[in-house]
């Protein structure tokens, strides 16, 4: 929103304050100032002069031969603006004078000398209007600057319109120049307005308004008020340039008249065209309709949607715009002139809806006062006889007021207020501020009664915190010294699943040289199209938009994917892993489960398959281990769920018998898709389950005093035999000196062995209370062996 | 007999000199030493000396056979070291400016910036919780003062969920759950990643990382805040940092804040980082509202507290000079390979 010093000058004297500094102080008082405009600046030596003649310029169409008269002289002017006429009076840019910052200088046009222009408005920089110059009253006197005529000097500032969001009472410079007046500790003037009870005789205008829900009305309160023999069309220029310079267009005097009382009040106003609308009913649409609005547009409406009607027939859409049938045009002499509350959450609604989120909507979606309408329509009165006296008002102020807001009191001590803040400000200074900024005080020792004035008690303001807010900001935070406060430390625990998380991601990084990524919690598409990655139906993202990419990740994998098919151009491997959440959704219109998980892709143009998948499994064989002190288990994943998965190489990740997820190597479909000569794995394991294991406790084993040894035996199996097959044998062999056995090498070789591989293992014999002998250690040989022989496990001669 | 003693010790120097290797040495050992060597022989054949003189013919041999041991010692100590000299001198020189691979992988920047947060905020007594991503529209909105058609949820656009959940837009989602889980009084802080329904630019993404907090006790003023944040943002940023608190609008928060820091990188004096603004909007903070401490089951009468927001993501972007927010989420390892693990 767009702020107006010189609207600001009209209610608060700001002589002598430095407008910057003055800025400033509202940013670390009240909002967020985003810009400030210094209109004016670039605009020197403009005065008021006369055409005294015009004649054709040979050789042109457009252009004309003036002679101006500046009230010191007479000059030729070469001019092309089409309205230029003999006696106007023109904002005239002499030789010499600064126009948008352009210095202006004796020009030649068509051959003939031009000595300065006449300026249009989007020239002097009061309006976009460049259909012509700029033709002043008749009465404007000759020479004068043309800023005694026309306010072209002004600062504006812009205001976030987001930190307003909870401030009814800031969407209009009143509101703004209370502020100020607070911030400043200066008066802040009374609204100049008309005594409506002059008019308290007059007609009554017939007003309807539908209740359907007494607790939540939609419509608050309905005003309106009747005003004939509107003669003037055009606004007077300081409403003009405050409209522009504030973001707003001047349409005709009716119209600006509207916005300009908006601008100033924040209370959004409506001028029906009398002749069209001389009564009024507000009501919900029965069933959805159409409605064409101001903006020529056609709108579908839903049932329920609050209108305003004459009789029967929707003439505005409550709150948000009025319709094109009943809009007031430049022939419009008499209006009904509506100042109305209505319920914040419909208006909301119904502008979200329609995607029409207009100047009221806006104010109205903030809760405005319901007081305001009343107090709108005497400024109007009184605004609207300045700019045109020989107005009528044929009816009396005519009201429905529906629902009042409660009144609300706050009792607050001194001692809660220095708590609060921190900080021991005096009892006058609590006082004053509040007072300026219109609450109703009572003062008994530290006790303070508050009354909240309506214009912050629609929401804003209800209880103690919103009160030190207000002292606390206009005392400036700045001005409140750090201090410290000896809170109890209490040791914090440490999250299992974070910790492990962690720590995971250094060992990746560190020990196994990955790169940690981050991406998106939803399926690309496109790439699973390109790819060929066929992913399960998740949970969606539903937004109106309708987006490509709005399912939920149900794996880790495919993320994986993406990043290698993206790294893969650029570089012959790449390992990379996230750990990131993973979505499970029942289609069942309940909550979706959340996983935190480990995805690790692993890719190469230089390390085959099996080399790959063997650095994962040691990859998660530390992190269990390190973490946990556990051993991780693989086995064969017997059907693969997922078509990026190797279904002869996909392996189930289980520690302590718990399943945490898989192994693969990625199955060459989808390898081909993303390059034909790399090797490529993929892992996914829950973090979230491994995180909340407990970890086993390191036992300590003393190492034996006596004299270990070792034998290998070399076994020759089927080659489809699993290690874990040759290990259980081991162990149910049952060895009482067996201290621990080591895989030494496994070894393949078709045409040696067809079929079969060699497997050797190294047995390590020994005992805690004895050396042993000779037939000991040839027992524990022969035990294992015959076990071994009885599983087909053969040694190798 | 003492005759031949000091020419056998002429003898030995003689050829001691002419030694070269360790076999000679040896050989010379067993020549004088050995069993049948000279001097041991001299030794054993004492008895036939004269009596007057064997006493002192024994003493010269045997101080003959300790000067050849000392000799033998000296010469193979020599040699040693002769040795060792050859082998230094032919060693290969070594080119240690060659580089060699390094296995050292990386972090993603929002890890590496959060962990150095989370370290700072454990030190100072505080809780790290975590949030899910996705959430019921009361975690994200209503339990922290944003009912539904609320103007304030505007500022952010939601991704919402088919099950009519949502992606998180801010942490403050996990504001209520945290509450309700420890009650008062209370210090943690919840980072995690959010999300808004905005087109991507070099400023604006819509998967992105925020660190909340919350600290909740008796008599927690805004004097406490200010406090808290200056010391918090000083060790963030390793030097003494300048805040300031300007009115923010922020519905879980009465009064809320929007503090700045006087740029670090410039000290204020206008550089790229500050836009040469010489203040940087770092935090929104505040209050934490009375409405909210009751939706958390604490007693807003008996209890205050404040609340705070860091852009992880802002923060990661500023400490790598990174200036395009999409780079965090790219996945691009040539980038990401630059961050290293601390």
């Amino acid at each position: 929103m767009y702020i107006s010093i010189n609207w600001i000058k009209d209610f608060v004297d700001l002589d002598g304050i430095d407008v910057e500094k003055l800025i400033y102080k509202f940013t670390m008082s009240t909002a967020e100032v985003e810009g400030i405009t210094k209109h004016g600046e670039d605009v020197k030596g403009v005065i008021v002069a006369q055409i005294l003649s015009v004649d054709e310029v040979e050789n042109s169409k457009k252009l004309h031969k003036l002679m101006v008269d500046t009230g010191k002289e007479k000059l030729q002017v070469i001019c092309g603006a089409p309205n230029v006429k003999v006696g106007a009076k023109v904002a005239f840019a002499q030789v010499g004078s600064v126009v948008g910052g352009q210095t202006i200088g004796q020009a030649t046009l068509a051959g003939q000398i031009s000595n300065g222009m006449c300026l249009s408005e989007r020239e002097l920089g009061v309006s976009d209007d460049h259909s012509g110059i700029i033709i002043l009253d008749d009465d404007t006197p000759l020479g004068v600057d043309i800023k005694e005529v026309i306010p072209v000097d002004d600062v504006i500032y812009e205001v976030d319109n987001k930190s307003l969001t909870n401030r009814p009472d800031l969407w209009g410079h009143y509101g703004i120049a209370r502020e100020i007046a607070a911030i400043t500790g200066r008066k802040l003037k009374p609204l100049d307005v008309e005594n409506l009870a002059l008019y308290n005789d007059l007609e009554k205008l017939s007003i309807g308004v539908e209740v359907e829900d007494d607790e939540n009305p939609l419509c608050l309160r309905y005003s309106a008020m009747r005003v004939e023999n509107v003669t003037k069309k055009v606004s007077s220029w300081k409403m003009k340039v405050r409209l522009y310079y504030c973001g707003m267009r001047s349409i005709n005097l009716l119209a600006d008249m509207t916005n300009y009382i908006m601008l100033e009040l924040g209370q959004p106003m409506h001028a029906f065209d009398q002749n069209i609308v001389g009564s009024v009913n507000v009501k919900t649409l029965k069933e959805d309709s159409k409605f064409i609005t101001l903006d020529k547009q056609e709108r579908s409406l839903d049932k329920g949607t609050l209108m305003i009607c004459h009789e029967d027939e929707p003439v505005a859409i409550a709150g948000v715009m009025g319709g094109l049938a009943s809009e007031i045009t430049d022939n419009t002499t008499s209006l009904f002139l509506e100042s109305a509350n209505f319920d914040a959450v419909a208006i909301r609604k119904t502008a979200s809806k329609l995607d029409l989120r207009t100047d009221a909507a806006a104010r109205y979606e903030k809760t405005l006062d319901p007081e305001l309408t009343e107090l709108a329509i005497a400024r109007f009165i009184k605004v609207l006889k300045d700019e045109d006296k020989d107005i009528k008002v044929t009816s009396c102020f005519s009201d429905v007021y529906v629902k009042k807001y409660p009144h609300i009191t706050i009792h607050i001590d001194k001692d809660y207020i220095d708590r609060s803040i921190g900080k021991e400000l005096s009892m006058e200074e609590i006082t004053t501020t509040l007072t300026n900024l219109e609450y109703d005080i009572k003062v008994e020792g530290k006790n303070i009664t508050i009354e909240v004035p309506t214009f912050r008690a629609t929401k804003d303001v209800s209880q103690k915190a919103d009160i030190i807010e207000e002292i606390a900001r206009i005392h400036g935070y700045d001005n409140i010294e750090p201090k410290t406060n000896l809170w109890k430390i209490s040791p914090v625990r440490r999250d299992p699943v974070r910790e492990l998380e962690y720590s995971a991601k250094e060992l990746l990084a560190s020990k196994y040289g990955m790169s940690e990524i981050h991406s998106y919690v939803w399926y690309n598409t496109e790439l699973n199209q390109e790819l060929g990655i066929k992913v399960k139906d998740n949970l969606k993202i539903t937004n109106g938009i309708v987006r490509l990419d709005n399912t939920l990740r149900r794996e880790m994998a495919p993320t994986m994917l993406y990043a290698i098919n993206k790294n893969l151009k650029y570089m012959p491997e790449c390992k990379v892993f996230e750990i990131g959440r993973t979505f499970d959704y029942a289609f069942d219109g309940k909550d979706a489960k959340e996983y935190k998980v480990l995805g690790i892709g692993l890719s190469s143009t230089k390390q085959t398959e099996k080399e790959l998948i063997i650095e994962a499994k040691s990859m998660i064989d530390s992190i269990v281990k390190i973490n946990k002190n556990m051993k991780a288990q693989y086995e064969n994943v017997d059907t693969v769920e997922n078509n990026w998965m190797h279904p002869v190489n996909s392996f189930k990740v289980l520690v302590d018998d718990k399943e945490l997820g898989y192994i693969t190597i990625v199955h060459p479909k989808v390898r081909d898709a993303i390059n034909q000569k790399a090797s490529i794995v993929a892992a996914e394991i829950r973090i979230d389950i491994l995180g909340e294991m407990l970890k086993k406790d390191v036992v300590y084993q003393e190492v034996s005093k006596y004299q270990n040894v070792t034998f290998d035996l070399s076994l020759i199996v089927d080659k489809n035999v699993k290690y874990s097959q040759i290990e259980n044998v081991i162990k149910s062999a049952d060895m009482e000196y067996l201290m621990e056995y080591s895989l030494v090498d496994i070894y393949e070789n078709e045409l040696k062995l067809a079929g079969k591989k060699t497997v050797t293992i190294r047995f390590t014999i020994g005992s805690y209370t004895d050396t042993l002998t000779k037939e000991q250690i040839d027992s524990q040989r022969e035990k294992v062996l015959e076990v071994l022989n009885q599983n087909g496990m053969y040694i190798n001669d | 007999m003492e005759e031949k003693i000091s020419h056998l010790k002429e003898e030995v120097v003689e050829k001691m000199n002419q030694i070269k290797s360790a076999v000679d040495v040896e050989n010379l050992r067993v020549e004088y030493l050995g069993k049948k060597g000279q001097v041991i022989d001299i030794l054993k054949n004492l008895k036939n000396v004269a009596a007057d003189k064997r006493k002192e013919v024994g003493e010269k041999a045997n101080s003959l056979r300790v000067e050849i041991e000392e000799m033998i010692e000296a010469k193979k100590e020599e040699l040693k070291e002769k040795e060792y000299e050859a082998e230094i001198n032919n060693a290969e020189k070594i080119d240690l400016t060659v580089p060699v691979e390094d296995k050292v992988g990386s972090l993603h920047p929002i890890t590496i910036v959060q962990r150095e947060l989370e370290d700072i905020f454990t030190s100072m007594g505080f809780t790290v919780e975590d949030g899910n991503e996705v959430e019921t529209e009361y975690n994200n909105f209503e339990a922290v003062n944003v009912p539904k058609y609320h103007p304030a949820r505007d500022m952010q656009d939601t991704f919402w969920l088919e099950n009519g959940e949502l992606l998180k837009t801010q942490t403050s989602a996990a504001q209520n759950k945290i509450m309700l889980k420890y009650g008062a009084p209370l210090k943690a802080i919840f980072p995690g990643r959010c999300f808004r329904n905005e087109a991507l630019d070099a400023s604006h993404e819509n998967t992105f990382f925020q660190m909340e907090g919350m600290m909740i006790d008796k008599n927690v003023s805004i004097s406490n805040l200010i406090y808290f944040m200056k010391t918090l943002l000083s060790e963030i940023f390793k030097k003494d940092i300048e805040v300031r608190l300007r009115p923010g609008y922020f519905p879980f928060v009465e009064p809320g804040f929007e503090l700045d820091i006087k740029c670090p990188y410039c000290d204020g004096k206008g550089c790229k980082v500050c836009k040469n603004g010489s203040w940087i909007e770092l935090c929104p903070c505040g209050m934490i509202h009375p409405n909210v401490l009751k939706m958390g089951g604490i007693d807003p009468e008996e209890y205050s507290g404040f609340a705070f927001g860091l852009g992880l993501s802002r923060l990661a972007m500023m400490k790598y000079n990174i200036n395009d927010l999409r780079a965090l989420n790219s996945c691009d390892v040539r980038i990401l390979k630059q961050m290293n693990i601390k």
